[in-house]
Formats: C-alpha cells, sequence, structure tokens
C-alpha cells in the first residue's frame, strides 16, 4: 500500500509543478473501516468502507485553492481538476493567510500504532457486538443501542518541497446506551488504537450501571448549584475550548480566546489541558500535520494559564509565531486531547458536594456568543443529586447554561482516573477525568 | 424557480456504463444470497469560496463519486460503498458485505423486512434559471468584496470585528436500482451561501449571527436572497440589539416566535421526533429517542392551529427531490394535523414495522451513507393574520425574530431558544429591542399555546444532521410568525 499511494502523491504534485503551481502537497488516504450499529440488544446495520481519497494543497502567486477528491480515478481526476484550478488563481487575490509550505523535517516515526488484530475484527465483528450486548445484560437493564467502529487508515503526504511521509494506524471506538424501564438511561464512550475488547466491557457496565442508577427520576430546581462532570460532559465542553485555541478560531470570531494571548489565566490552576498527538493510546496519534510538520505533544491550558494557541504555517506566519504541527491546511486543530487527573476518587468528590448533580452525560452544546463563551447544553442519561457528599437520587434532565470562562474559573477537582472518551458529542479522541465545578448556572424549561 | 422533468442528455455510453454497474452490483448481491439489494452512485461535485473580512482566503473544490451498496441477507441489513468502479472491485464489494452481513446475522432478534413499494422508474433534474456557470467565477468573487463593503460601512456604533462569508455551490447525480425494480436518475444542483457577522461595542461587549441561505437552483437565488440588504439589516439589527437593548420581561406574557425560529421549531420538534426510525430506537445510542411511541398517532399535541407539514417536493427548495433512495416517490407528509400528531416519516423498513406504505424519507448524503430516515421540508402551515393582527392585541409581549442558541432534549420535549433580535410588544405596537430572551418550553407547551399564525411563510436552510456516521443533508424549515399565550421568559445569566 505504501508505494501505490506514494507513487500516486508523487504523480501528482509532479504533474502539479508542471501546471503552473509554485507549491504543493498532496495527502492520499486510504481507509478500511467496518462499523456494527447497534440497537434494542441486536444488530441494526452493518457498514463497511473502501475509500481512496486525495486531498490537495496549491498555491500559485501566493493565491491558494484547497480540493478535496473521492473519485473513481485518483489519477486522471486531479489531472483534470489541476488544469481547472489554475484559471482560478488568476481571478482572486493573494490570500492573506498565504505562507510558504514548511520545509521538511525529519518526521520521528510513531511505533505501536498499528495493531493487525483490528484487521482481523474489521472481517468478522461478530463477537465484539456480541461481548457489548452480553456485557450491557449483566445488569438487569432491558435493552442496549450503540455502536463498535473499527479501522485501518494509510494516508501519505508528498510535498513539492520534498516531503514523502506515510503512516498506517489502526484504531477502534465504541460507545453504548443502555436503558432500563421506565426511565433509566446511562451512556458511555471508548477508544483506542489497538482492539481492547476490555474496553467495550467496561464501556457496556459503566452504561449499563448508570442505567440502573437512573430509574425512578424526580423534577429538579433551576438554579446555581456545584456540579460533578462525567468525562463524557467534560469531553465535551473541553473539546469546546481546546478547539478555540486554534489560531483560525480566533481570527474567525469563534473563540473565548479572542482578548487573550499566551501567560494569560483563563482557568482555574487545577486544569492542565494538553494536546498529545504522540499519544499512541488515542487513535488520532500521528506523526506528522497535513504540511509535513513533526507533531509533539504540548499544553494548551497548563495550571490555569493559557500555554498554546495552535497554529499551522499559515496563522503562524501571520501572527508572527511558530507552527505548532496542528496543520488544518485552514483550520490547525487539537489532534489527541488530554486532561491531566488530579487526585480525587470519584467518592471523594461526590463527598465535596453539599448540594450539586453529577451530569453523566450530554448533548447539544450550542452557544450564543463564541467570543464571550454563552452556552447552553442539555444533559441526558443519568443525572444524580447530590446532597451533603452523598447521591440522594436521580433526577430530570435539565440545562448546564453558563458561560465557559466562568466554568473553566470555577474548577476545583478532578479525579486521578482518567477515561478514553469518544463519541458523537466528542469527535477527538480524549483522555478526560470526572471533574468537580463549583457554582454552575442549571436550567430547565419553564413551561 | 421551474422544475422540468426532463431525460437527461448527459453522454450516453458514460450513462450506460453507470447503470451497467449499479444494476450489476443488485444482480450479484442477490444471486449469492441477498433477499434484497440496492446500489445507488452517487456523484456530488462542489466548489467553495471563503473570506474573511472581503479577502478570499482561499478555494475550496470537491469531488466525490462512488457505489453505496445495501443489502439484506438472513434479515440482518448491511451497508458498503466503494469508489472504484470496475466490475472485480464492485462484484468483491458485494461478497464481501452479503457475507459479513450474513456472519452478522446471528446478531439479530427481529429480521428486517422492508415494506411493499411501488418503486418509481424515472429521470428527473432541477434546472437552474441562472446555472452556475454562467456568472463568470471573478464576479463570485467580487461577491465577498461588495457584502464586506456594505457590512463595514453598515451606520452603527459597534465595529464589525470579523464577517466570514462561505459561498459554495453543488451538483448533486444519483442513479438509483434496487432488486425490487426502482431506478431514479436524478441531477440537482444547489447553492449555499453562509455569514457569520461579529460585532464589538467597547462598553457593550460583542454579538454574533450566523445565518445559511440555502436552496436547489442556480444563481437567481442571490436576487432572491436580497443578499445585499440582508447583511446591512442585520449587522444594523444587532447593533441596535447590543446597543440599547433591555432585559426582557420576567412576568407572564405574550410572545410572538418569528417565522426563522418557528421553522428550526417544528424542524426539531415535530420532525425529528416524527421520524419512525427514532420512535423504534435505531437511533437511540447517537440522536436518541422520541417523546411519540408507537401508537400515538391521533394524540393530541397542540391547539387547532399547530399543523406541521414535511413536503420535500416544494420547487427549488433546499431538501428538494421526487423520489427517495429507496425508490419511493415523494408527497407531502402531515406530521401534525390540527393539533393532533397524524403521520410519521418513514422508510420501507419502519412502514413493515408499522404495517403502512413508506412516504419516501429514506436519504443519504453521499455514496458513503446508508439511506436513513430524514426530513426535506419542514413547515408550520401558515394562519390568515396579518404580522400587524398578531400584535394587535397584545397588551405587554416580544417579538423574537432570530436566535443564535438552542438546543432540544433528547426525546425531543424540552427545549431552548435563545432570541437574538427581539423586542418589546407594548399596546400592539414593536417597542424597543430586547437582549438575549429566552424561550425554555416543552414541545407540546409551545404548540398547546400558538393561538394565531400570519400568512407570512418563510423558509430558511440548514443542514440538518443524524446518523452514524453523522449524515448532514440539506433541508428547509419554516413557518410563519406565530403567537404563543401566557409565556414566562427567561434571562441569560
Amino acid at each position: 500500500m505504501e508505494n501505490i499511494l506514494l507513487d500516486v502523491s508523487k504523480t501528482i504534485v509532479n504533474e502539479a509543478v508542471r501546471e503552473g503551481y509554485d507549491e504543493a502537497i498532496v495527502i492520499t488516504r486510504y481507509n478500511y473501516n467496518t462499523m456494527a450499529k447497534i440497537f434494542n440488544s441486536q444488530l441494526s446495520v452493518v457498514q463497511k468502507w473502501v475509500d481512496y481519497s486525495i486531498e490537495l494543497y496549491l498555491a500559485k502567486d501566493k493565491r491558494v485553492i484547497i480540493l478535496s477528491l473521492y473519485p473513481s480515478d485518483i489519477e486522471s481526476t486531479a489531472r483534470l481538476t489541476l488544469k481547472e484550478m489554475i484559471s482560478r488563481a488568476k481571478s482572486i487575490q493573494e490570500s492573506p493567510f498565504y505562507a510558504p509550505i514548511p520545509e521538511p523535517k525529519r518526521v520521528e516515526p510513531l511505533t505501536n500504532i498499528y495493531d493487525s488484530r483490528v484487521l482481523d475484527a474489521i472481517e468478522d465483528p461478530s463477537k465484539l457486538v456480541e461481548l457489548a450486548i452480553e456485557a450491557s445484560h449483566r445488569e438487569r437493564i432491558d435493552y442496549v443501542a450503540g455502536m463498535i467502529n473499527l479501522w485501518i487508515r494509510s494516508k501519505t503526504l508528498v510535498s513539492s518541497k520534498g516531503a514523502e511521509l506515510y503512516e498506517e494506524a489502526s484504531g477502534m471506538q465504541t460507545y453504548l446506551r443502555a436503558f432500563s424501564e421506565p426511565d433509566g438511561s446511562g451512556q458511555w464512550s471508548y477508544c483506542s488504537v489497538k482492539l481492547e475488547p476490555r474496553g467495550i466491557e467496561e464501556t457496556a457496565l459503566i452504561a449499563a450501571d448508570y442505567a440502573i442508577k437512573s430509574r425512578g427520576r424526580t423534577g429538579l430546581e433551576p438554579g446555581r448549584y456545584d456540579v460533578i462532570l462525567s468525562p463524557m460532559v467534560a469531553g465535551n465542553l473541553i473539546e469546546l475550548v481546546a478547539s478555540m485555541s486554534s489560531a483560525f478560531s480566533m481570527l474567525m470570531g469563534m473563540s473565548i480566546f479572542m482578548k487573550n494571548s499566551p501567560g494569560d489565566i483563563v482557568a482555574s490552576d487545577k486544569l492542565t489541558v494538553l494536546d498529545k498527538p504522540r499519544d499512541v493510546d488515542l487513535p488520532e496519534a500521528t506523526a506528522f500535520d497535513d504540511e509535513s510538520t513533526p507533531t509533539f505533544d504540548k499544553p494548551i491550558i497548563e495550571k490555569g494559564v493559557l500555554k498554546t494557541i495552535l497554529h499551522n504555517s499559515k496563522t503562524a506566519s501571520l501572527t508572527g509565531m511558530e507552527t505548532t504541527g496542528n496543520a488544518g491546511w485552514v483550520n490547525p486543530h487539537p489532534w489527541n486531547i488530554v486532561v491531566e487527573p488530579g487526585d480525587y476518587t470519584l467518592d471523594e468528590m461526590i463527598r465535596e458536594v453539599k448540594r450539586g448533580i453529577l451530569v453523566t452525560n450530554n448533548w447539544y452544546t450550542r452557544l450564543q456568543n463564541y467570543v464571550e463563551g454563552i452556552f447552553s447544553t442539555i444533559s441526558r442519561d443519568a443525572l444524580l443529586y447530590i446532597e451533603n457528599g452523598e447521591i440522594k437520587k436521580p433526577v430530570e434532565k435539565v440545562r448546564i447554561a453558563d458561560k465557559l470562562p466562568n466554568l473553566l474559573r470555577n474548577i476545583d477537582g478532578l479525579t486521578k482516573n482518567i477515561y478514553n472518551i469518544m463519541w458523537w458529542e466528542v469527535s477527538i479522541p480524549s483522555k478526560i477525568p470526572y471533574i468537580l465545578v463549583r457554582n454552575v448556572n442549571i436550567t430547565k424549561h419553564l413551561l | 424557480m421551474v422544475i422540468n422533468l426532463r431525460y437527461i442528455c448527459i453522454a450516453e455510453n458514460v450513462v450506460k456504463f453507470l447503470e451497467d454497474i449499479v444494476l450489476l452490483a443488485v444482480d450479484y448481491a442477490r444471486r449469492i444470497g441477498a433477499e434484497y439489494a440496492e446500489a445507488r452512485y452517487h456523484k456530488i461535485s462542489s466548489e467553495e469560496l471563503f473570506s474573511r473580512n472581503g479577502d478570499i482566503l482561499g478555494v475550496g473544490k470537491g469531488f466525490e463519486e462512488g457505489i453505496g451498496i445495501r443489502v439484506i441477507v438472513n434479515g440482518a441489513l448491511g451497508f458498503t460503498s466503494i469508489n472504484k468502479l470496475d466490475r472485480d472491485s464492485i462484484i468483491g464489494a458485494v461478497e464481501k458485505i452479503v457475507y459479513q452481513t450474513r456472519a452478522l446475522s446471528r446478531c439479530m432478534k427481529e429480521k428486517i423486512v422492508f415494506s411493499e413499494a411501488r418503486v418509481g422508474r424515472s429521470k428527473y433534474s432541477v434546472v437552474a434559471k441562472k446555472p452556475f456557470h454562467t456568472v463568470s467565477f471573478d464576479d463570485k468573487v467580487k461577491l465577498h468584496r461588495e457584502l464586506w463593503s456594505i457590512v463595514s460601512r453598515a451606520k452603527i456604533e459597534s465595529k464589525i470585528s470579523v464577517f466570514i462569508l462561505r459561498y459554495s455551490e453543488s451538483i448533486e447525480e444519483k442513479i438509483v436500482v434496487n432488486s425490487d425494480g426502482a431506478f431514479i436518475h436524478s441531477i440537482t444542483p444547489r447553492l449555499s451561501v453562509m455569514y457569520n457577522i461579529v460585532i464589538n461595542h467597547p462598553e457593550k461587549g460583542t454579538m454574533q449571527k450566523w445565518e445559511q441561505l440555502g436552496a436547489s437552483g442556480g444563481l437567481e437565488w442571490l436576487d432572491d436572497w436580497r443578499i445585499h440588504e440582508r447583511v446591512d439589516e442585520i449587522a444594523t439589527s444587532m447593533d441596535n440589539v447590543l446597543v440599547k437593548g433591555k432585559s426582557p420581561p420576567r412576568e407572564t406574557i405574550d410572545v410572538v416566535v418569528g417565522s426563522e425560529i418557528v421553522g428550526l421549531i417544528v424542524h426539531e420538534s415535530c420532525g425529528h421526533p416524527s421520524e419512525a426510525d427514532r420512535i423504534l430506537g435505531r437511533e437511540a445510542a447517537q440522536a436518541g429517542k422520541s417523546f411519540i411511541k408507537k401508537g400515538m398517532i391521533g394524540e393530541r399535541i397542540g391547539s387547532e392551529y399547530a399543523t406541521v407539514i414535511d413536503d420535500p417536493t416544494i420547487p427549488g427548495s433546499y431538501g428538494f427531490y421526487l423520489y427517495d433512495d429507496e425508490g419511493v416517490p415523494a408527497k407531502p407528509r402531515y406530521l401534525y394535523r390540527n393539533g393532533l400528531i397524524n403521520e410519521h416519516l418513514h422508510n420501507r423498513w419502519t412502514a413493515y414495522v408499522y404495517g403502512v406504505e413508506s412516504n419516501a424519507s429514506a436519504r443519504a448524503m453521499d455514496y458513503r451513507s446508508e439511506p436513513i430516515v430524514r426530513m426535506a421540508n419542514t413547515y408550520f402551515k401558515p394562519g390568515d393574520y396579518s404580522f400587524d393582527e398578531l400584535l394587535e392585541d397584545v397588551k405587554l409581549g416580544i417579538y423574537m425574530k432570530s436566535f443564535m442558541e438552542w438546543n432540544i432534549d433528547d426525546e425531543r420535549w424540552s427545549q431552548r431558544y435563545v432570541g437574538l433580535e427581539a423586542y418589546l410588544i407594548e399596546k400592539g405596537e414593536l417597542k424597543e429591542p430586547v437582549k438575549y430572551p429566552v424561550l425554555e418550553i416543552t414541545t407540546k407547551s409551545f404548540y398547546s399555546n400558538v393561538d394565531a399564525a400570519d400568512k407570512d411563510l418563510k423558509f430558511y436552510a440548514g443542514t440538518c444532521g443524524k446518523g452514524e456516521p453523522m449524515q448532514g443533508v440539506p433541508v428547509w424549515m419554516g413557518g410563519p410568525n406565530v403567537r404563543l399565550r401566557n409565556i414566562r421568559i427567561g434571562v441569560v445569566e
């Protein structure tokens, strides 16, 4: 596979230069993927993908063109598109985001990012599906839904500056949602570079446990509460915050950090958030970014202080900084997110709460204003009321409706256990603890 | 906007080749044991121009084509996609998915069966009045500079910090074939313009508005949207609210909900909970379930004014289609009718479970996506009031014209919309702006408290997300302005 993809990429880069482009990067991807989806404790659909795709970054006289192609014939489609798009460059002005493609640097390959057992499971995932259903039903739940996703991905990157890079990685992801009548439900997720049936089993057990614990819900009055965010919820909100550390988000008016600089205090000193592309536990681990820059692990927020704005070469050039190995040709982004653990157990954390709630899952986080971080998100699944250090009862759905800067400042504790999280609402693989936040505004429908 | 149904005159040899390979996939799957087989050639080509404050950051071009193949084997459902379109690759892909679906069929408790359907054999295309190629690329670039010029010169107290504009045109072509005899060849061009305006005032802070305009057809829509006037109006109204906006009243009041918000509400709290696959639990771990349960047809959900229709066949609509991706002819679906739950959105599987006919709700985003139950163009049925008549007997209330933040729970019951452009109503007249009123309400309370709707039906474009992997499909959401009585409004703290 390596030679085939590299040859295609090199041919297209050469063709781009012949066609008159000053610079080109070609990323060619091969994706082999099976996803088994579960509902009502049975299979709903098995989906299998075999895709070749190609992405091209092209610059001509500092004008920028980006192509994303899933063609049936890569070379001829790329050739035709190169011809078609060169005239476009004459019609647009120099991109204010233009910067030369970085010179190739030595890339230290990642080891241990390919597990051949994933390939076997892609061919036949039935045992994993059976495990997910069986493990969920060890508790007295009624049914389980969810999915198991398994993939092998290869990518090559070739640039007109001479970079020639290849990487092959495996990955898996699962999330399960267990239901227990009349109103109990719990959801959890897991992700890994390697095939980890234990991860599926643990996901099933946690989801089922929360489903049982959340039966017989009663209402909760809106107001201010101390809130324990589960790794599922904290993962969703931290992903939003980490993505706002992208220089592009700031330039687009989509970040609470628009008025901040590295060195500013933006959160409680208990919070450290890292971008860890070289963490080979997490399935977006990669040795190089989309501009061929070697990746490296870095703090985004360290002990409450904003440490790193994420850059590609373009945003770095525009703001007088260095690339941080997070390209995205347009939008620099985190690869894998890790929140450093604290020193609480979950039970100890609950004992710290006089009047609060444990929010185990959420969805639909939306913002009124990205610059000020005004947002709300609605809980789903188990929501447990805590009084005087003990879980008292399950309660009905509420919203966290507050400002992200307030949430970050009011973090008062993290657990020592962290969890690999990835699902619909946490798209970047993340290692996240439970996080205690004080004095959070909680709302619910008024009518 | 004119929709012409006509036979498509693209290169006959290409069409013949594509038809042959989708038929090959279906025939071969049936020969090796699939009870049902379906193949969809699906191509989308697109071009995008992206600017910040009038400067083009780059040009984007997308092109994707391939075949999505779906089979039922031993009562289990399998889907695969491939973008190598030679016979051997397609036969290999069919063999693998049939084998894998058969292996996984042991995880089934209830077999998947599709309802009988009178599937179509047809070719159609949406014909643009002003096709994309009739306007030069230079003029499309110029649009970005013109709009920035208008926004940046708006007569406002605040400063425009950011104006992002994304112009996108696309053409989608599909050939859907299945083992029940469907053969549908369609071509749909679409236009979309999105913008983000951020204004900043030294004392009052910031305010932000995202908006998307979209339709099927061509560049004629740019005139229809009055986009130049529109961006100026939005910037001006945002400034008015930011500088002069007061807190909303805390007592129980009447609320006139603007058509932009009404469109979103019917999409979220009628369209989504009416998806029969969601009701049956197929999306339970993703988009969630529904407050509507099987057997609730005929139950009351709102007042007599609450009629919500989903209609894929509206000419020019962003969610336009005449046949769904299972080959079933499309028609309007009356989801809520005069306050009663009336009809759900069905594909052929949910129709079988319910013992009804599919109403053509199966859509797939691209060749890599399985067809699932989706909305198309969902709207609240207009009434017979004028806007002034809606306001006329409101003693104290607010008019919420637009929004930014919203969300709804995973059963589509408890929802929240935060107003952006909003005004106080006193004694039947619009008064000063109101900042960030919060409508946080249950589905039943919303529809039950509607006591009037005006005649002015407007549609808004969106990309609706559902499925795993996530599929975003184009939709319209619409409605008139509607009046709610006796509502408590919240505030942003």
